[in-house]
Order: C-alpha cells, then structure tokens, then sequence
C-alpha cells in the first residue's frame, strides 16, 4: 500500500499502538509473510516474492485491538491476527495484505485461582511460559501441544488445538471457562463466567474454531489441574493395527481414563519409532499412559494391560514409553523435522471407531495409489482418543517434489484435495486439530452441507466489511 | 556451519519460549527464527543488507538462550556473529559498530583502559573488561575474599576484553587478536590454574574460542569459575564467614544459561550471604534472560535497555527490594535503572567480602 491512504492508516495505527508497536518496513512485513504453512515457506524457500502484510501491529490489550479494528472498517482493509505464527494451516497469511495484528505484547497473566483452578490471561501469551507459570505453583494447564514453545494461549482456541494429552484432559476448547473477545466492529465483550449452564446458548464456542474471522480473542479463563503426583507410561507392540485400533477403543469406552494412548501404524513404526527412538520394530507401536494418584493410575494401567494382553499385543515395558514422553518433541527440530525441500501435509482428520479404520485406509489407498510416480510416503499416528472415536493424525510426505514453484503448489494442491475427497466421502471431518486456515478453507462448504449457509450468515452479521482475516475458514 | 544453522533455525520455532529478544520486544522479527529467516532470505535474494534487515541482524543477543533450549544444538550465535562479519566487512553495519570496534582495536577494552599485568602466581585471576572498568569495588571485594583464604592470584586481564565483544559484534580478527593477547598475558604470569571473575569471559574461554575464533584453551591450565571456586571453598570450611543475614532476590546474569554448571555453586554463595536462600525471578536458572550487557548496548541500546527493565520488573515482582548479583557487567546495567524500580542492587562478592573473618 503507498500514497496518503497508506500513510493516513499508518499513523492512525501508530497513534493506538505506539511507535515501537508498528512495523511497516519490509525486513519485518517479509518475516510476517509467512507463517507454520509449507506452501508460504516453500514460496520463499524457491525465491519467489510472497504478498506481504503493509503493517503490524502489536497491540497492548483489548482497547488497543479495538481501536485497530476501527480502523480497518474505516479503510477496508484486512485484519489478520497472529499469534505464534505456528500454525500449520496457513490461517496467519495476509493473503490480500493489510494488518498483522500480532498479539504477544498481551502477555500478561491476570490470575491464576488456586481455589477454582482457574487461569486468566491475555491471550498473547507464550503457552510454554504460561505452564512454567503454573508449574510453579503445582498446576498445570493440560493442554500440551507440541508447540506450546512457539504458540500462544489465543493460537490454542481459536484453531480448536489438542494436546499430547487430551485423551484425558480434553482440547483446549474443552478447558475455557470464559474468554474476553473483540468483535469486527471493536465492540469488547466477555462471556459468562462458566460455560456449563442453561442460560440461553453456547454462542462463546463461535470464536474457537474461527481463526480470527469473526473476532479477536484477548483474554481467556482456563481450566487448571494439579501436576500429577504420577505419570505411569509404557509401549505395547501389537502384530496388527486393527487390533490395536480396537483395544484402544475398548480402554476409552470402558473409560480408564489414558492421559495418552499413542497409536503409530506399521509404516510410522518402522520410520519414526526407529529414528526418533531408536527402537527397530515391526507392527502398531502404541504408547499408552496413566497419571495422577499414584494407586489409581497404576490400577488403571493393570486394567488397561488386560485389554492390551487379550489382543496378543507385546509389552515391551516402560523404558520405551517413558522415552517416547521424554523426546516426544525432538521430532520437531531441524534437522530432524520434516525440512524443505521436502513436500510434506498433515491431513489428520476424526470420526467415529466404526469408520475411523476404513477413513484411515481409504485415504492411504488414494494417496498412495494416487503419487506412486512421486514415491509418496504416507504415514499416520492415532493419538488423540475419544468416548467415541479417534483422531487419525496422517501425514503426505514427498522428498522430491517439483524444483519449480508453480508446478510445486499444483502438486500439493492435487494432494490435498486427493486426501480431502477421501475423508470426507469416509466420514472424516477436514481437520481435527490444527483448523482449517488457507489449507482448508475450499472443503468447508462441502464440509457443512446444508449447515453452511447458517455460518456465512454470522459472519455477515458480526463482519459485514469482512475485514477480519478473508480468505480463511471458508469466509 | 553457519549457513546449516541459518537454514536449520528459519523456519524454527522451538526456542521462541526461551528466547530473550522477542519477549521483551513481541516481535516475530526478532526472534532467532525471524532473524535466521531474514538471513535466508537476503541469500536467496528476497532481501538486501538495509538499514532495516541490518537493525534485526543486530538485535541478537547473543547470550546462548536459544541454543541452550536446542535438543539439535544449532549454533545460531555463532552463525549469526559470521554474518556480522560479513556485513562488518561491507560495511553496512550500523556506525556505533564500528566506532565501539574502533575502541576494542585500539584499547583492548570495549569500557576504558586495559592495564597491562606483571605480577606472577601458580593462581592468576582474570579480572576482564566489565570488572575493571564498571564495577572495581568488585574487584576489590574479591580480592579480600581471595585473601581470606589465603589464595594469592596474579591479577591478569585487568580491563581487558576477551575477544567475545569484537567476535559478536562481528569482528573475528580483532577478537583472536585479543583472544591471543589474553592467553599470551597467561602464560607470561606462570599460572597453572585461572580463576575467572566474569561469567562472559568464562564462557569466551570455554566456548568461544575453540567454537568461534579456532582456539584452543592451553590444555595444562586449569579454568576455574570464580564463584564456584569460592563454593567449594565455603564447603570445606577454608572460606570462613560471619553469618550473613538479609531478604533478597538472585538475579542470574547475563551468559547463565551458558554455565548451567554454576546455577548450584553460585546459590550456595547466596545462602551464606543472606543466612537463607534467596528469592528467585521467574526467568531464573536454565530459562534465566541476560540483561543488557552485551553486544546489544552498543547495536541495539533499546533493546539492551527493555531486557534490563524486564529483569527489574521480574525482581520487583519478587517482593524483595535488593537484587543480588556476582557479575559485574548485570549489575552494572541493573544498576542504571534500579531505583526506578524501588530496587537496590548489590554485588554478591561484595557482600560475602563484608563477612570474611580471619
Ligand atoms: C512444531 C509444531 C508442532 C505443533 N503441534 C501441535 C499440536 O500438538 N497440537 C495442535 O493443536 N497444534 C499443533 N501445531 C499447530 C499450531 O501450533 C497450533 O495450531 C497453535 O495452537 C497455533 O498457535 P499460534 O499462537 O502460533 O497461532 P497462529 O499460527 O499465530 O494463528 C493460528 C490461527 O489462529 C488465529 N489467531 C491467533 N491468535 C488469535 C487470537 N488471539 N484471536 C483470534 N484469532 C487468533 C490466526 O489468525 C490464525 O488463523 C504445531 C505447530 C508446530 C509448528
């Protein structure tokens, strides 16, 4: 953006947030463009030039992202909020430019009730901070994703985040009381103080899962719990995959309450496992576990171990299991982790246990069957378990992919609808975790059906410029 | 290496908790991945050396806390120093760069003077730069400490810049020049064991040197950390101390996370100080942030400035209104602006000199 319009914005921003608070040069807006997505990264890794955001902002607190929402509807012009920037959907990018609203300058941790177990904060803070914050006190916030080192408290609502352990402590969405949000137009608002009640409808759950699109999370009240006086792990191999699908279904329904049951399929078993840990294997690699008091984690484990007996599974005892907890995030650091020029999607997805086999397999079939010319590797762990169903977490990855841009995104783009068309003709829903950002965001309308038409009428309603992040979440 | 660590750290976010510039600043920028990320893309021709993208090269701080949180190790200091230098050589950094270079080339000493040393001792005490120049009532107090315990030392290094400073503001010759000048003052003084008062120059030593400058520490001279040294001394009972008495809050200083070893030693001191423990900061430990006494008071004196306040604040919250430290350059840069803060600030070695007793 140039001329008297750019610099009108310009020191309209900086009169809200400060001078120190405002980017507008290019070292900065190219650091912005891109976020955890591996189409951005793959874009700027070949050289090619990225839409870059004309400003950021970095907002003190709810007023501040208020005033700037003002602004935007004042010019039309996009606001796109940023957290970490980790997320992996692209639900950061400042597709058609405009504001970056990057919110780690709220970062303070308001209360934190030792009575009620409550946590309130501003949503800009760091999540591993936020825990050593807790940590300190003996509590805990269960919400352990693998970024919680970069993400932040409002990077884990508005994408519906889960954590390692989820299994028992629930998604991030699970563990809000009430949040602070500022609506498109700069209107501040809080919802009630709990969310278990039946004075009239749930509608704080419209800004988890929006992204950004129909609001701006500053403030959230969560959920806290002890740090477990025990954490009891160890790592079973069963022969087949079934087996292990269905004694992992058999310990939730029967609700032995795992903290974490960590399913790798064969494939993954034979990569992962062996590299990550080191441990050479042929079958399904599950790492199952157990915390709080130590008695009752130790009997839910025996009754866990039964199940897992029954299927024939190996137990291969704690060592491994407590390996896997203590390096369960090395995986992510380079020169470990999935690295350019590596083509590489996470296509995780959730349903049913009376389709969740079938999804798994049609996907890795049409995948598989689909690039066989490009020697796609298609590998999936189960780890985040429900009452009545599992999320498969699925990953494409191609180490040769095509050395020229264009020709790359084509690529891609043929891979993920190739996955997408299998999960949703198989029940799946487009994402479990990680939301639906850029990546996502064309499945929606097939997502929702019939449904759709009820959310692109809030969005009207709250956001009728529609400033708030375009292009994402179907919006 | 340098340049596996820029491509390694780009696109990295792992160490963004620890990190010490983007929380103080809440800047993508300028956070080891932003910075890394800025370093990549001037390689791939997305950007150029500019006012702007030089002001981010230079707001690293150099004190470790990323890679100390690295499970893979990448060494993006060291990666980041070598692009400086390259950028020193074009020259593109920005002038006070070069005007604090031209000092260190000229004095050996980025605060003042350095002294030349004559004395000779099996122990020698490297003093450094921040000691001499900015807080010699610690040099003072360690001496008397030193005697109480009947060690004599050969002082050496008196002001005297290791080479860490020219290295990371990006200027490897000047800082093997120096680096060369304080092993040659070494083994001039006939010592068989240093003891070293700073925990900058430690690390210099330890680290830097082999990692940065190719040099190797004389492998018959013993390096001993002052403050640990002086732990083990109390344990044995040679170190003899009235009992200290007082509430205060632990700041660990700038380069800690580089010598987790020290965390113990240094709090036992503490102990002894006070006659019970001390308060801790929140960052503390291996997730302790430097100050602003690094290369960043000279590139980047905002950014110095807010990592010092974030300390004060840190220790306001503690509830205590004396702030203890050993190393001179933290308490230096604390001092600038403690009163803001309702903060007194005093030297560990200080205090513990106060309690010496024959
Ligand atoms: C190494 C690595 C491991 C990961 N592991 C996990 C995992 O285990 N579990 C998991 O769930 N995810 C994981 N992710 C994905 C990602 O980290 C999460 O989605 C994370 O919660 C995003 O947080 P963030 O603060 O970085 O958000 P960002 O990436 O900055 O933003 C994500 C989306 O939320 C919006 N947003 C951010 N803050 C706000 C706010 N305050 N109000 C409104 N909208 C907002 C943004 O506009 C964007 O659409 C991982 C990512 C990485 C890089």
């Amino acid at each position: 953006m140039v001329g008297l319009q750019a610099e009108m914005i310009r020191s309209e921003l900086e009169e809200v947030v400060g001078t120190p608070n405002l980017s507008t040069d290019d070292t900065a807006r190219l650091v912005y463009a891109t976020d955890w997505f591996w189409l951005p990264q793959m874009w700027l890794d070949r050289g090619e030039k990225p839409r870059k955001p004309d400003y950021i902002v970095r907002p003190g607190n709810a007023e501040e992202v208020s005033a700037i929402l003002q602004i935007a509807n004042t010019y039309r012009i996009p606001v796109i909020p940023w957290g970490g920037g980790s997320g992996s959907q692209g639900g950061a990018l400042s597709i058609y430019g405009g504001i970056i609203l990057d919110t780690k300058r709220m970062n303070r941790i308001i209360e934190i009730d030792e009575k009620s177990l409550t946590v309130t904060a501003q949503a800009g803070i760091n999540g591993a901070q936020l825990e050593w914050a807790l940590n300190d006190k003996g509590l805990m916030l269960p919400h352990y994703p693998a970024s919680a080192n970069c993400a932040t408290l409002g990077g884990y609502l508005s994408p519906r985040g889960t954590g390692t352990i989820s299994t028992k402590y629930g998604k991030a969405e699970d563990l809000v009381l009430s949040m602070q949000v500022v609506l498109p137009d700069g209107h501040i608002m809080r919802t009630p103080v709990v969310p278990q009640h039946a004075a009239g409808p749930d509608f704080y759950r419209l800004f988890l899962g929006a992204e950004g699109t129909l609001g701006v999370i500053t403030e959230a009240t969560m959920q806290l719990d002890y740090l477990p006086e025990a954490r009891l792990l160890r790592a079973v191999l069963f022969e087949n995959l079934a087996d292990a699908i269905e004694a992992g279904r058999q310990i939730m329904t029967r609700r032995l309450d795992p903290f974490v049951i960590r399913l790798y399929d064969p494939r993954s078993t034979a990569s992962r496992v062996k590299k990550i840990l080191g441990y050479e294997l042929e079958g399904a690699y599950m790492v199952i576990g157990f915390d709080g008091d130590k008695d009752l984690a130790a009997l839910q484990e025996q009754k866990a171990m039964e199940i897992i007996l029954r299927f024939g599974a190996k137990d291969l005892g704690r060592e491994p299991g407590e390996s896997w907890w203590n390096h369960r995030y090395d995986f992510y650091y380079p020169p470990q982790s999935l690295k350019l020029p590596w083509m590489y999607g996470t296509t995780e997805t959730v349903t049913t246990y009376d389709k969740i086999e079938k999804l798994y397999y049609a996907e890795k079939r049409a995948v598989e069957e689909g690039f066989k010319d490009r020697d796609i590797d298609f590998i999936g762990h189960f780890s985040h378990w429900f009452h009545w169903g599992v999320m498969v977490y699925t990953r494409f990855i191609i180490k040769n992919p095509p050395e020229d841009a264009q020709e790359a995104v084509r690529l891609h783009n043929r891979v993920w609808n190739t996955a997408m068309t299998a999960v949703l003709e198989n029940g799946g829903m487009v994402n479990e975790h990680h939301g639906v950002g850029l990546k996502l965001s064309r499945y929606m309308r097939r997502q929702y059906g019939d449904a759709w038409p009820l959310l692109e009428r809030i969005k009207k309603a709250l956001d009728p410029n529609r400033i708030m992040n375009p292009g994402k979440v179907g919006f | 290496m340098s340049a596996t660590a820029i491509e390694n750290c780009r696109y990295c976010l792992m160490c963004r908790h620890a990190a010490p510039v983007g929380h103080v600043m809440h800047d993508e920028t300028v956070t080891p991945h932003g910075i890394a990320l800025v370093a990549a893309s001037v390689n791939r021709g997305l950007l150029d050396w500019n006012p702007s993208s030089v002001d981010v090269l230079y707001a690293e701080p150099d004190t470790g806390n990323c890679r100390a949180h690295c499970v893979t190790d990448q060494r993006l200091p060291a990666a980041i120093a070598a692009i400086r230098a390259a950028v020193c050589a074009e020259g593109l950094a920005p002038p006070s760069v070069y005007q604090i270079h031209e000092r260190l080339a000229r004095t050996g000493s980025a605060f003042g003077e350095r002294l030349a040393s004559s004395g000779a001792a099996d122990v020698a005490l490297f003093v450094g730069d921040e000691a001499h120049n900015l807080r010699p009532a610690c040099v003072t107090s360690v001496y008397a400490l030193l005697r109480a315990i009947r060690v004599e030392v050969a002082p050496i290094g008196i002001g005297a810049s290791t080479g860490y400073m020219a290295c990371s503001l990006g200027f490897p010759e000047t800082a093997r020049t120096q680096a060369l000048a304080c092993l040659e003052e070494i083994r001039a003084a006939g010592a068989r064991k240093v003891l070293v008062l700073a925990p900058v120059d430690l690390f210099a030593f330890r680290k830097l040197y082999p990692e940065r400058l190719d040099i190797t520490w004389p492998p018959d001279i013993e390096l001993v950390d002052l403050a640990t040294f002086l732990a083990a001394q109390l344990a044995k009972g040679t170190l003899r101390l009235c009992p200290g008495s007082g509430d205060a809050t632990y700041i660990d200083p700038t380069h800690a996370v580089r010598t987790p070893e020290r965390f113990g030693p240094v709090r036992e001191l503490c102990d002894a100080a006070l006659g019970q423990p001390p308060r801790e900061l929140f960052w503390r430990r291996d997730r302790a942030h430097p100050v602003g006494s690094t290369a960043l008071q000279f590139s980047r004196p905002d950014i110095a400035e807010a990592l010092t306040r974030a300390r004060l604040e840190d220790a306001r919250r503690t509830g205590a209104s004396t702030l203890l430290c050993e190393d001179p350059g933290t308490l230096h840069h604390l001092e600038r602006y403690a009163s803001e803060y309702g903060l007194t600030i005093h030297g560990l070695f200080n205090t513990l000199a106060t309690l010496t007793r024959a």
